[in-house]
């Protein structure tokens, strides 16, 4: 059963002559616990698609419902998780973590025994009192994801999560958000140009157009996890979604040059 | 773990550390001693009643704590207390009006676009032009302390400014999404984010208020202070008293700067800003 429903989304940015259209025509459904990753290259409007869900931009047309309600304003039944980490400087982990609880009036105590569930699940077990300066940028992150799930929130939003981090951090951090998906069950939206990343993590990865963003195709990855990066499946999965890609990005309009998406 | 290193190693980092201390401390000493040499070569050589030698002015600085002054018949100690009054008061006016309307102006555009006129007019003026106006307008208690307010109350209102608008959107959208109100991100957000740059402003608006301190008290000031004290013992050629009260000012501005920079440096080491 879907959880949130997406229905004929679309977005436009006000423009000198008219209007640049960002996101058009989109369409999806997730279900519960389902792992969805959202691909294209840059400049597609997949970052505003997902802060369109959060709450944070308004659509210009469509809808989004989460559990059949209307999403309107930003709530913390969707939880983000930023690729620049976005911490406060001044709070240390626990209280990055506990951010969300304070502002819910949920009593010290309470604050204290969920911050200390996701300390463990995320692997920050005596780094509670460090502050985000103290801590290297997948440590920040994990404290980015345990913040986002304290709140519990219905959906996971990630925005290029792991983008900032180098390459065997960004594999380790991958292999650490599968481990807390399948321990929390939550249900997972998150922002890539990594075709490599796309394929190691999700259920069903959604390749978008460039401007207007829309939906080119839909691959449904059924391959077990955790996923062996060298076999021929991920090899021939991986092909064929980067020759769509790079058709996109050929045929993208003059103006987008070049593009991230990644092997 | 980052960061972490074998202890031996530490060791070594720490002990390199404070050999390097150690040399910075020698060339602080051997620049201090170099300038006083030089004053006091100088003086001995050019031999006038206005540069009094290093030994003079010493002598003048630690007498003038303990014996009464001949021309206001008080000890440096009163003085002290009469200018950090008129100091502490119009730097506390500062921080009550700046901080707020600094809080205000960077928040919300429309009190920014009003105020922003009066204030950028107002600010090129230099503090001490405003001494006779306040002189004649509000007398002989006020006129240090709003002086004082004006050297600190720019400073401090444009790193709040600054500070505010300096907040990452991305923290404000993370709080956001965690069920944050306005009201929440001002307070928990905006409000923390700013610190750091207050600290900055005072530290700036610290090192000006003391100029402006002895500028008013220049203007007609009774009841003594030390920048009277300065100007009475020049006019009356008590010349190692003037120098005498030059230091004092300038001890108590080095180390009320010293202080707040201090403790800005620790707050800003602790939100990880360097």
């Amino acid at each position: 059963m879907s959880i949130l429903s997406i229905q004929n989304l679309k977005k436009t940015f006000p423009k000198e002559d008219g209007e640049m259209v960002a996101i058009q025509d989109f369409s999806l459904d997730v279900k519960q616990g389902e792992f969805v990753c959202i691909l294209g290259p840059s400049g597609c409007g997949k970052t505003t698609l997902l802060r369109i869900i959060a709450g944070l931009e308004t659509s210009t047309s469509g809808e989004i419902l989460l559990n059949d309600k209307k999403i309107t304003s930003p709530g913390s039944d969707r939880g983000m998780v930023f690729q620049e980490f976005a911490l406060l400087p001044w709070r240390n982990v626990r209280r990055n973590m506990e951010f969300g609880l304070e502002i819910k009036k949920v009593s010290k105590d309470e604050r204290r025994r969920i911050s200390d569930r996701f300390i463990e699940l995320v692997g920050l077990k005596g780094f509670e009192n460090y502050h985000p300066y103290q801590l290297s940028g997948g440590m920040k992150q994990r404290v980015g994801i345990a913040r986002a799930l304290a709140n519990d929130p219905a959906v996971l939003l990630m925005d290029e999560p792991f983008g900032a981090l180098d390459a065997q951090t960004r594999n380790l951090m991958q292999k650490e958000l599968l481990r807390i998906w399948q321990e929390t069950k939550k249900t997972v939206i998150f922002i890539t140009h990594s075709v490599d990343e796309a394929c190691y993590l999700a259920d069903r990865i959604v390749v978008m157009t460039t401007r207007p963003g829309m939906i080119k195709d839909i691959f449904n990855v059924t391959m077990p996890r955790p996923r062996d990066r060298a076999s021929p499946e991920f090899a021939q999965l991986r092909k064929t979604i980067l020759a769509e890609l790079e058709r996109e990005v050929v045929s993208a309009p003059a103006t987008i040059t070049g593009t991230e998406a990644q092997v | 773990m980052k960061g972490e290193m074998p202890i031996n190693e530490k060791d070594a980092q720490s002990r390199k550390i404070w050999k390097k201390r150690l040399i910075n401390l020698g060339i602080v000493i051997l620049s201090l001693s170099s300038f006083t040499a030089v004053w006091w070569a100088v003086a001995l050589y050019l031999n006038i009643a206005y540069l009094p030698t290093p030994p003079v002015v010493f002598k003048a600085f630690f007498e003038s704590f303990y014996i009464n002054d001949p021309n206001l018949g008080n000890k440096m100690g009163q003085n002290i207390v009469v200018s950090g009054e008129r100091f502490i008061g119009g730097f506390f006016l500062a921080l009550v009006i700046a901080v707020p309307l600094g809080l205000l102006m960077g928040f919300l555009s429309s009190i920014n676009t009003f105020a922003k006129p009066i204030i950028e007019l107002l600010r090129p003026i230099p503090p001490i032009a405003w001494v006779p106006f306040f002189f004649v307008a509000f007398g002989t208690f006020w006129n240090p302390i709003l002086t004082v307010f004006i050297g600190a109350f720019f400073p401090i209102l444009t790193n709040v400014i600054l500070g505010v608008r300096s907040v990452e959107p991305a923290m404000l959208d993370a709080a956001r999404t965690q069920g944050a109100r306005r009201v929440d991100l001002f307070s928990k957000v905006i409000l923390p984010f700013s610190v750091p740059y207050l600290m900055t402003g005072i530290t700036i608006g610290l090192g000006v208020a003391w100029m402006c301190i002895v500028a008013a008290e220049w203007y007609g000031a009774v009841g003594g202070g030390v920048g009277y004290y300065i100007i009475i013992s020049g006019q009356t050629a008590f010349y190692a008293n003037m120098f005498a009260g030059m230091i004092v000012i300038a001890l108590l501005g080095l180390s009320t700067v010293t202080l707040s920079g201090y403790l800005e440096s620790l707050i800003k080491k602790r939100m990880g800003m360097k």
